[in-house]
Protein backbone atom coordinates (compact mmCIF):
# COMPACT_ATOMS: atom_id res chain seq x y z
CA UNK A 1 0.00 0.00 0.00
CA UNK A 2 2.84 2.25 0.88
CA UNK A 3 4.76 1.56 -1.76
CA UNK A 4 1.91 2.79 -4.33
CA UNK A 5 0.88 6.05 -2.80
CA UNK A 6 4.76 6.09 -3.05
CA UNK A 7 4.68 5.74 -6.93
CA UNK A 8 1.71 8.07 -7.01
CA UNK A 9 3.34 10.82 -5.39
CA UNK A 10 6.24 10.59 -7.75
CA UNK A 11 4.03 10.52 -10.82
CA UNK A 12 2.39 13.60 -9.69
CA UNK A 13 5.74 15.13 -8.75
CA UNK A 14 7.41 14.11 -12.13
CA UNK A 15 4.24 15.64 -13.98
CA UNK A 16 4.50 18.77 -11.98
CA UNK A 17 8.06 19.08 -13.40
CA UNK A 18 6.86 18.38 -16.91
CA UNK A 19 4.40 20.93 -16.75
CA UNK A 20 6.51 23.48 -15.22
CA UNK A 21 8.94 23.53 -18.10
CA UNK A 22 5.93 24.02 -20.58
CA UNK A 23 4.59 26.37 -19.35
CA UNK A 24 8.30 27.97 -18.70
CA UNK A 25 7.61 30.38 -21.98
CA UNK A 26 3.78 31.44 -20.47
CA UNK A 27 5.03 34.18 -18.25
CA UNK A 28 8.14 34.71 -20.47
CA UNK A 29 10.78 33.60 -19.05
CA UNK A 30 11.89 31.50 -21.57
CA UNK A 31 11.97 34.76 -24.59
CA UNK A 32 13.54 36.74 -22.07
CA UNK A 33 16.33 34.01 -21.83
CA UNK A 34 16.88 33.92 -25.44
CA UNK A 35 16.96 37.12 -26.77
CA UNK A 36 19.73 37.65 -23.75
CA UNK A 37 21.45 35.12 -25.31
CA UNK A 38 20.85 36.70 -28.69
CA UNK A 39 22.22 39.79 -27.35
CA UNK A 40 25.67 38.73 -26.18
CA UNK A 41 27.59 39.31 -29.14
CA UNK A 42 26.18 43.10 -29.33
CA UNK A 43 26.33 43.78 -25.44
CA UNK A 44 27.70 42.45 -23.20
CA UNK A 45 29.34 38.76 -22.80
CA UNK A 46 27.60 37.20 -19.53
CA UNK A 47 30.77 36.64 -17.57
CA UNK A 48 32.67 33.42 -17.38
CA UNK A 49 33.15 31.33 -14.57
CA UNK A 50 36.13 30.15 -15.42
CA UNK A 51 38.50 31.67 -17.62
CA UNK A 52 40.81 28.92 -19.16
CA UNK A 53 44.22 29.53 -18.84
CA UNK A 54 45.41 26.49 -20.90
CA UNK A 55 46.89 28.38 -24.30
CA UNK A 56 46.72 25.99 -27.47
CA UNK A 57 50.28 25.24 -28.47
CA UNK A 58 51.09 26.92 -32.22
CA UNK A 59 54.13 24.39 -33.70
CA UNK A 60 55.53 26.52 -36.36
CA UNK A 61 57.52 23.89 -38.38
CA UNK A 62 60.87 25.60 -38.80
CA UNK A 63 62.20 24.68 -42.26
CA UNK A 64 65.78 22.53 -42.15
CA UNK A 65 68.46 23.93 -43.72
CA UNK A 66 70.46 21.39 -46.55
CA UNK A 67 73.93 21.41 -46.91
CA UNK A 68 74.74 19.17 -49.57
CA UNK A 69 77.26 21.55 -51.94
CA UNK A 70 80.79 22.19 -51.70
CA UNK A 71 82.83 25.26 -53.40
CA UNK A 72 86.56 25.54 -53.34
CA UNK A 73 89.76 26.00 -54.10
CA UNK A 74 92.94 23.79 -54.73
CA UNK A 75 96.22 24.25 -55.24
CA UNK A 76 99.31 21.57 -56.30
CA UNK A 77 101.20 19.93 -59.33
CA UNK A 78 100.35 19.10 -62.33
CA UNK A 79 103.03 16.70 -64.06
CA UNK A 80 102.16 17.10 -67.65
CA UNK A 81 103.79 14.26 -69.91
CA UNK A 82 106.58 14.79 -71.43
CA UNK A 83 106.36 18.48 -70.69
CA UNK A 84 107.54 18.18 -67.53
CA UNK A 85 105.46 19.28 -63.40
CA UNK A 86 104.32 22.70 -62.98
CA UNK A 87 102.35 24.31 -60.17
CA UNK A 88 98.14 23.90 -61.06
CA UNK A 89 95.47 25.56 -59.32
CA UNK A 90 91.59 25.47 -59.37
CA UNK A 91 88.39 25.55 -58.51
CA UNK A 92 86.12 22.55 -57.51
CA UNK A 93 82.16 22.24 -56.85
CA UNK A 94 80.68 19.24 -55.34
CA UNK A 95 77.08 18.24 -54.78
CA UNK A 96 76.76 15.23 -52.28
CA UNK A 97 73.98 12.96 -53.40
CA UNK A 98 73.92 10.50 -50.75
CA UNK A 99 76.34 9.67 -48.14
CA UNK A 100 78.36 7.44 -50.52
CA UNK A 101 78.02 9.24 -53.61
CA UNK A 102 78.80 12.54 -55.38
CA UNK A 103 79.22 14.66 -57.68
CA UNK A 104 82.26 16.51 -58.47
CA UNK A 105 83.09 19.83 -60.99
CA UNK A 106 86.63 20.60 -61.58
CA UNK A 107 88.45 23.35 -63.76
CA UNK A 108 92.21 23.31 -63.03
CA UNK A 109 95.26 25.46 -64.96
CA UNK A 110 98.67 24.59 -65.13
CA UNK A 111 101.80 25.32 -67.78
CA UNK A 112 103.82 22.97 -69.37
CA UNK A 113 107.19 23.16 -70.10
CA UNK A 114 109.85 22.26 -72.25
CA UNK A 115 110.42 19.13 -73.47
CA UNK A 116 113.61 16.81 -73.36
CA UNK A 117 113.79 17.61 -77.39
CA UNK A 118 113.29 21.17 -77.06
CA UNK A 119 115.48 21.81 -74.07
CA UNK A 120 118.54 20.12 -76.25
CA UNK A 121 117.79 21.17 -79.80
CA UNK A 122 116.68 24.71 -78.58
CA UNK A 123 113.59 24.20 -80.83
CA UNK A 124 110.42 25.38 -79.58
CA UNK A 125 107.46 22.77 -80.42
CA UNK A 126 104.34 25.81 -78.61
CA UNK A 127 103.97 29.08 -78.33
CA UNK A 128 103.24 30.38 -74.75
CA UNK A 129 99.65 30.36 -74.96
CA UNK A 130 99.52 26.89 -76.30
CA UNK A 131 101.88 25.72 -73.34
CA UNK A 132 98.66 26.84 -70.94
CA UNK A 133 97.06 23.53 -69.96
CA UNK A 134 93.57 24.68 -68.75
CA UNK A 135 90.90 21.31 -68.11
CA UNK A 136 87.52 20.47 -66.73
CA UNK A 137 85.48 17.38 -65.35
CA UNK A 138 82.50 16.35 -64.26
CA UNK A 139 83.47 13.54 -61.94
CA UNK A 140 81.59 11.12 -60.00
CA UNK A 141 82.49 10.31 -56.17
CA UNK A 142 82.57 7.72 -53.85
CA UNK A 143 82.93 8.40 -50.12
CA UNK A 144 84.61 5.01 -48.56
CA UNK A 145 86.48 4.22 -44.78
CA UNK A 146 84.53 7.39 -43.51
CA UNK A 147 86.44 7.89 -39.76
CA UNK A 148 88.27 10.42 -37.48
CA UNK A 149 91.28 12.33 -37.29
CA UNK A 150 92.52 13.28 -34.36
CA UNK A 151 94.55 16.19 -32.88
CA UNK A 152 95.62 15.60 -29.54
CA UNK A 153 93.10 14.72 -27.02
CA UNK A 154 90.81 16.85 -27.57
CA UNK A 155 89.54 17.69 -31.12
CA UNK A 156 88.35 15.26 -33.67
CA UNK A 157 87.45 16.14 -37.55
CA UNK A 158 85.74 13.17 -39.42
CA UNK A 159 87.55 11.86 -42.22
CA UNK A 160 87.41 10.16 -45.57
CA UNK A 161 88.82 8.95 -48.71
CA UNK A 162 87.07 8.88 -51.71
CA UNK A 163 87.85 7.62 -55.04
CA UNK A 164 87.05 9.77 -58.36
CA UNK A 165 86.12 9.07 -61.90
CA UNK A 166 84.78 10.87 -64.57
CA UNK A 167 85.32 12.70 -68.13
CA UNK A 168 85.70 16.33 -68.99
CA UNK A 169 87.99 18.31 -71.70
CA UNK A 170 91.63 19.55 -71.57
CA UNK A 171 92.52 22.26 -73.73
CA UNK A 172 96.31 21.70 -73.97
CA UNK A 173 99.10 22.08 -76.71
CA UNK A 174 96.62 23.99 -79.45
CA UNK A 175 93.85 21.59 -79.30
CA UNK A 176 91.20 20.46 -77.04
CA UNK A 177 91.20 16.92 -76.27
CA UNK A 178 88.28 14.82 -75.14
CA UNK A 179 90.28 13.58 -71.01
CA UNK A 180 89.48 10.86 -68.95
CA UNK A 181 90.43 11.56 -65.41
CA UNK A 182 90.47 9.03 -62.43
CA UNK A 183 91.79 9.22 -58.62
CA UNK A 184 91.69 9.13 -55.26
CA UNK A 185 91.53 11.79 -52.05
CA UNK A 186 91.27 12.15 -48.56
CA UNK A 187 89.24 14.70 -46.97
CA UNK A 188 88.65 15.77 -43.58
CA UNK A 189 86.33 18.15 -42.03
CA UNK A 190 87.47 20.04 -38.91
CA UNK A 191 84.04 22.48 -38.40
CA UNK A 192 80.58 21.35 -40.73
CA UNK A 193 80.87 23.96 -43.10
CA UNK A 194 84.93 23.86 -44.02
CA UNK A 195 86.76 20.65 -45.68
CA UNK A 196 90.30 20.68 -46.26
CA UNK A 197 91.11 17.78 -49.30
CA UNK A 198 94.33 16.26 -50.22
CA UNK A 199 93.25 14.79 -54.16
CA UNK A 200 96.02 12.61 -56.65
CA UNK A 201 94.30 12.15 -59.91
CA UNK A 202 95.41 11.27 -63.37
CA UNK A 203 94.33 13.09 -66.90
CA UNK A 204 94.20 10.76 -69.53
CA UNK A 205 94.02 11.75 -73.09
CA UNK A 206 95.20 11.03 -76.70
CA UNK A 207 98.37 13.09 -77.91
CA UNK A 208 99.68 13.60 -81.08
CA UNK A 209 101.88 16.54 -79.77
CA UNK A 210 105.47 14.85 -80.14
CA UNK A 211 104.90 12.59 -84.17
CA UNK A 212 103.03 9.42 -82.69
CA UNK A 213 99.33 9.63 -81.02
CA UNK A 214 99.91 8.01 -77.80
CA UNK A 215 97.89 7.70 -74.63
CA UNK A 216 99.25 10.53 -71.98
CA UNK A 217 98.69 10.41 -68.41
CA UNK A 218 98.78 13.48 -66.81
CA UNK A 219 98.91 12.76 -62.88
CA UNK A 220 97.85 15.95 -60.59
CA UNK A 221 98.47 16.36 -56.83
CA UNK A 222 96.20 18.79 -54.84
CA UNK A 223 95.85 20.37 -51.57
CA UNK A 224 92.52 22.36 -51.40
CA UNK A 225 89.87 23.80 -49.15
CA UNK A 226 85.89 23.94 -49.47
CA UNK A 227 83.16 25.50 -47.53
CA UNK A 228 79.92 23.54 -47.32
CA UNK A 229 76.39 25.32 -47.96
CA UNK B 1 100.49 48.46 -43.35
CA UNK B 2 101.06 49.91 -46.56
CA UNK B 3 97.99 51.69 -48.26
CA UNK B 4 97.59 48.76 -50.79
CA UNK B 5 97.48 46.42 -48.01
CA UNK B 6 94.80 47.93 -46.25
CA UNK B 7 92.19 47.46 -48.91
CA UNK B 8 93.45 43.79 -49.33
CA UNK B 9 92.99 43.05 -45.75
CA UNK B 10 89.52 44.53 -45.74
CA UNK B 11 88.67 42.51 -48.48
CA UNK B 12 89.70 39.39 -47.17
CA UNK B 13 88.34 40.44 -43.80
CA UNK B 14 84.63 41.18 -45.36
CA UNK B 15 85.45 37.99 -47.34
CA UNK B 16 85.46 35.74 -44.01
CA UNK B 17 82.35 37.56 -42.71
CA UNK B 18 80.55 36.45 -45.87
CA UNK B 19 81.76 33.07 -45.52
CA UNK B 20 81.18 32.80 -41.61
CA UNK B 21 77.50 34.44 -42.04
CA UNK B 22 75.70 31.38 -42.92
CA UNK B 23 77.42 29.66 -39.63
CA UNK B 24 77.20 32.51 -36.81
CA UNK B 25 74.08 34.10 -38.15
CA UNK B 26 72.18 31.35 -38.08
CA UNK B 27 70.29 32.25 -34.65
CA UNK B 28 66.73 31.77 -36.10
CA UNK B 29 64.50 29.30 -34.77
CA UNK B 30 65.14 25.37 -35.12
CA UNK B 31 62.80 22.46 -35.77
CA UNK B 32 61.84 20.87 -32.25
CA UNK B 33 61.41 17.42 -32.47
CA UNK B 34 60.80 14.53 -29.69
CA UNK B 35 61.92 11.38 -29.24
CA UNK B 36 59.44 8.78 -29.52
CA UNK B 37 61.41 5.48 -29.88
CA UNK B 38 63.40 3.71 -26.84
CA UNK B 39 66.38 6.10 -27.97
CA UNK B 40 68.02 8.15 -30.40
CA UNK B 41 71.17 7.44 -31.54
CA UNK B 42 73.99 9.86 -32.20
CA UNK B 43 76.52 9.85 -34.77
CA UNK B 44 79.57 12.09 -35.08
CA UNK B 45 79.14 12.21 -38.84
CA UNK B 46 76.85 12.08 -41.45
CA UNK B 47 77.56 8.39 -42.55
CA UNK B 48 76.75 4.95 -41.46
CA UNK B 49 80.70 4.60 -40.68
CA UNK B 50 81.31 7.23 -38.17
CA UNK B 51 80.50 5.78 -34.52
CA UNK B 52 77.87 6.73 -32.45
CA UNK B 53 78.93 8.60 -29.70
CA UNK B 54 75.59 9.85 -27.59
CA UNK B 55 71.88 8.91 -27.49
CA UNK B 56 68.57 10.55 -26.86
CA UNK B 57 66.42 9.10 -24.86
CA UNK B 58 62.90 8.99 -25.13
CA UNK B 59 60.66 11.86 -24.75
CA UNK B 60 63.44 14.38 -24.92
CA UNK B 61 63.72 16.66 -27.80
CA UNK B 62 66.35 17.36 -29.86
CA UNK B 63 66.62 20.81 -32.28
CA UNK B 64 67.41 20.48 -36.11
CA UNK B 65 70.46 22.27 -37.10
CA UNK B 66 70.61 21.30 -40.57
CA UNK B 67 70.60 18.12 -43.37
CA UNK B 68 73.33 16.75 -45.08
CA UNK B 69 72.02 13.94 -47.71
CA UNK B 70 70.45 11.50 -45.55
CA UNK B 71 71.64 13.02 -42.00
CA UNK B 72 70.10 15.62 -39.66
CA UNK B 73 72.16 17.55 -37.82
CA UNK B 74 71.02 17.50 -34.45
CA UNK B 75 71.37 19.70 -30.90
CA UNK B 76 70.28 17.97 -27.94
CA UNK B 77 68.59 19.60 -24.55
CA UNK B 78 71.65 19.07 -23.04
CA UNK B 79 73.40 20.68 -26.04
CA UNK B 80 75.04 17.96 -27.16
CA UNK B 81 75.43 17.78 -31.04
CA UNK B 82 75.50 15.02 -33.72
CA UNK B 83 74.40 13.65 -36.34
CA UNK B 84 70.68 11.35 -36.88
CA UNK B 85 69.71 9.23 -39.87
CA UNK B 86 66.57 10.24 -41.72
CA UNK B 87 65.18 6.58 -40.79
CA UNK B 88 65.69 6.77 -37.45
CA UNK B 89 64.49 11.08 -37.32
CA UNK B 90 61.25 10.26 -39.31
CA UNK B 91 60.46 7.79 -35.71
CA UNK B 92 60.06 11.37 -33.92
CA UNK B 93 57.43 13.55 -33.63
CA UNK B 94 56.38 17.28 -33.54
CA UNK B 95 55.77 19.13 -30.44
CA UNK B 96 52.13 19.24 -31.25
CA UNK B 97 52.47 15.12 -31.68
CA UNK B 98 52.13 14.54 -35.45
CA UNK B 99 55.00 12.19 -36.65
CA UNK B 100 57.85 14.11 -38.43
CA UNK B 101 57.44 13.69 -42.24
CA UNK B 102 60.63 14.49 -44.91
CA UNK B 103 60.16 14.33 -48.20
CA UNK B 104 63.50 13.59 -50.06
CA UNK B 105 61.18 12.93 -53.21
CA UNK B 106 59.58 9.41 -54.50
CA UNK B 107 58.46 7.95 -57.59
CA UNK B 108 55.84 10.29 -57.63
CA UNK B 109 57.74 13.00 -58.06
CA UNK B 110 59.56 11.02 -61.00
CA UNK B 111 56.11 11.00 -62.93
CA UNK B 112 55.43 14.34 -62.13
CA UNK B 113 57.64 17.55 -60.96
CA UNK B 114 58.53 20.92 -62.72
CA UNK B 115 62.33 20.81 -63.43
CA UNK B 116 64.99 18.43 -64.36
CA UNK B 117 68.79 18.76 -65.19
CA UNK B 118 71.26 16.06 -65.91
CA UNK B 119 74.84 15.42 -67.91
CA UNK B 120 75.65 13.21 -70.09
CA UNK B 121 78.73 11.41 -71.80
CA UNK B 122 78.50 10.26 -75.29
CA UNK B 123 79.05 10.30 -78.93
CA UNK B 124 78.25 13.24 -81.10
CA UNK B 125 79.14 12.70 -85.27
CA UNK B 126 81.44 10.12 -84.12
CA UNK B 127 83.03 12.57 -81.75
CA UNK B 128 83.25 12.40 -78.07
CA UNK B 129 80.84 14.43 -76.34
CA UNK B 130 79.94 15.67 -72.92
CA UNK B 131 76.77 17.51 -72.68
CA UNK B 132 74.30 18.95 -69.71
CA UNK B 133 70.52 19.76 -70.06
CA UNK B 134 67.89 21.38 -68.14
CA UNK B 135 64.10 21.13 -68.22
CA UNK B 136 60.88 22.66 -67.87
CA UNK B 137 57.85 20.42 -67.37
CA UNK B 138 54.34 21.78 -68.62
CA UNK B 139 52.57 18.73 -67.24
CA UNK B 140 53.96 15.18 -66.41
CA UNK B 141 54.53 14.45 -70.33
CA UNK B 142 55.20 17.60 -72.04
CA UNK B 143 58.39 19.33 -70.97
CA UNK B 144 60.69 21.96 -72.89
CA UNK B 145 64.67 21.36 -72.69
CA UNK B 146 67.60 23.02 -72.95
CA UNK B 147 70.63 21.49 -73.65
CA UNK B 148 74.37 22.19 -73.89
CA UNK B 149 77.53 19.96 -74.88
CA UNK B 150 81.29 20.31 -76.15
CA UNK B 151 82.07 17.70 -78.82
CA UNK B 152 86.04 16.29 -79.29
CA UNK B 153 87.17 14.78 -82.02
CA UNK B 154 89.90 13.49 -83.97
CA UNK B 155 88.55 15.90 -87.22
CA UNK B 156 86.77 18.72 -85.55
CA UNK B 157 86.17 20.28 -82.05
CA UNK B 158 82.95 22.39 -81.69
CA UNK B 159 80.09 22.79 -79.48
CA UNK B 160 76.64 22.76 -79.64
CA UNK B 161 73.13 24.40 -78.15
CA UNK B 162 69.68 22.55 -78.22
CA UNK B 163 66.32 24.06 -77.30
CA UNK B 164 63.17 22.10 -78.30
CA UNK B 165 60.21 20.11 -76.47
CA UNK B 166 60.40 16.34 -74.87
CA UNK B 167 57.18 14.32 -74.77
CA UNK B 168 57.20 11.53 -71.58
CA UNK B 169 55.45 8.99 -73.59
CA UNK B 170 54.25 7.06 -70.12
CA UNK B 171 55.54 9.03 -67.38
CA UNK B 172 54.33 6.08 -64.67
CA UNK B 173 56.46 3.75 -65.52
CA UNK B 174 60.41 3.06 -64.33
CA UNK B 175 61.32 2.47 -67.60
CA UNK B 176 60.22 5.74 -69.25
CA UNK B 177 60.03 6.41 -72.90
CA UNK B 178 60.48 10.07 -74.81
CA UNK B 179 60.29 11.55 -77.65
CA UNK B 180 62.09 14.68 -78.34
CA UNK B 181 62.03 17.25 -81.34
CA UNK B 182 63.72 21.08 -81.77
CA UNK B 183 66.55 23.29 -83.11
CA UNK B 184 69.73 24.19 -82.56
CA UNK B 185 72.72 25.34 -83.22
CA UNK B 186 76.29 24.09 -83.52
CA UNK B 187 79.58 25.36 -83.52
CA UNK B 188 82.62 23.37 -85.12
CA UNK B 189 86.74 24.15 -85.37
CA UNK B 190 87.64 22.09 -88.22
CA UNK B 191 91.39 21.02 -87.19
CA UNK B 192 94.14 22.71 -88.87
CA UNK B 193 95.04 19.82 -91.56
CA UNK B 194 91.47 19.87 -93.46
CA UNK B 195 90.56 21.14 -95.99
CA UNK B 196 88.15 23.69 -94.62
CA UNK B 197 90.06 25.03 -91.55
CA UNK B 198 87.41 28.09 -90.94
CA UNK B 199 85.15 27.79 -87.85
CA UNK B 200 81.86 28.03 -88.66
CA UNK B 201 78.59 27.94 -86.99
CA UNK B 202 75.41 26.59 -87.90
CA UNK B 203 71.62 26.00 -87.60
CA UNK B 204 70.13 22.54 -86.77
CA UNK B 205 67.54 20.86 -86.38
CA UNK B 206 66.54 17.24 -84.31
CA UNK B 207 64.52 14.54 -83.91
CA UNK B 208 65.44 12.13 -81.28
CA UNK B 209 63.88 9.53 -78.57
CA UNK B 210 64.91 7.95 -75.25
CA UNK B 211 64.42 6.51 -72.08
CA UNK B 212 64.30 7.73 -68.41
CA UNK B 213 65.46 5.50 -65.92
CA UNK B 214 63.83 5.92 -62.01
CA UNK B 215 67.02 5.60 -59.48
CA UNK B 216 65.90 6.73 -55.91
CA UNK B 217 64.56 9.71 -54.03
CA UNK B 218 65.06 12.54 -56.96
CA UNK B 219 67.65 10.56 -59.11
CA UNK B 220 67.13 9.01 -62.34
CA UNK B 221 69.43 7.70 -65.49
CA UNK B 222 68.82 9.29 -68.72
CA UNK B 223 69.94 7.64 -72.37
CA UNK B 224 68.93 9.31 -75.34
CA UNK B 225 69.65 9.26 -79.22
CA UNK B 226 68.68 12.69 -81.43
CA UNK B 227 68.98 12.62 -84.98
CA UNK B 228 70.18 16.04 -85.74
CA UNK B 229 70.39 17.80 -89.06
CA UNK B 230 72.97 20.87 -89.68
CA UNK B 231 71.74 23.26 -92.18
CA UNK B 232 75.01 24.34 -93.96
CA UNK B 233 76.24 26.91 -96.30
CA UNK B 234 77.34 24.49 -98.89
CA UNK B 235 76.44 22.38 -101.37
CA UNK B 236 74.61 19.88 -98.71
CA UNK B 237 73.24 19.75 -95.66
CA UNK B 238 74.91 17.29 -92.86
CA UNK B 239 73.09 14.43 -90.47
CA UNK B 240 74.87 14.23 -87.43
CA UNK B 241 74.03 11.34 -84.78
CA UNK B 242 74.25 12.22 -80.74
CA UNK B 243 74.39 9.25 -78.58
CA UNK B 244 74.17 9.94 -74.83
CA UNK B 245 73.55 8.54 -71.73
CA UNK B 246 74.08 10.37 -67.88
CA UNK B 247 72.72 10.94 -64.66
CA UNK B 248 69.98 13.23 -63.84
CA UNK B 249 68.05 14.73 -60.92
CA UNK B 250 64.38 16.51 -60.44
CA UNK B 251 62.95 18.84 -58.26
Amino acid sequence: MESRIRILLLTAALLALCGCATVRNWFHHGSSNASAAGDTSQDEAPPRVVEPEVERRKIKVAKIRSSNFELGANYGVLSIEDFGAHPSYGVTAAYHITEDFFFQADVGRSTGGLTSFETLSNINLLTSSERRFTYYDLSLGYNFLAGEAFIGRGFAMTSAFYLLGGFGGTDFGGDTKFTVNFGAGYRVVPVDWLAVHVTVQDHVFQSSLLGTTKLTNNLEALIGTTVYF
Amino acid sequence: MTRRARPCALASLLLLAALLTPVVGSAREYLQLFVTQPYLELHTGPGRGYPVFHVVPRDESVDVLFRRTDWFKVRTEHGVEGWATLADMQKTMLADGTPFKFDLGDRAGFTSHRFEMGIFAGAYGGANYVSAYGSLSFNSQLALEVAAGQFLGRFSNGITGDIGLAHVIAPEWRWSPFLTLGLGEVHTEPKATLVQPADRTEPTAYVGGGVRYYLTRRFFLRAEYKAHYVFTKRNQNEEADEWKAGFAFFF
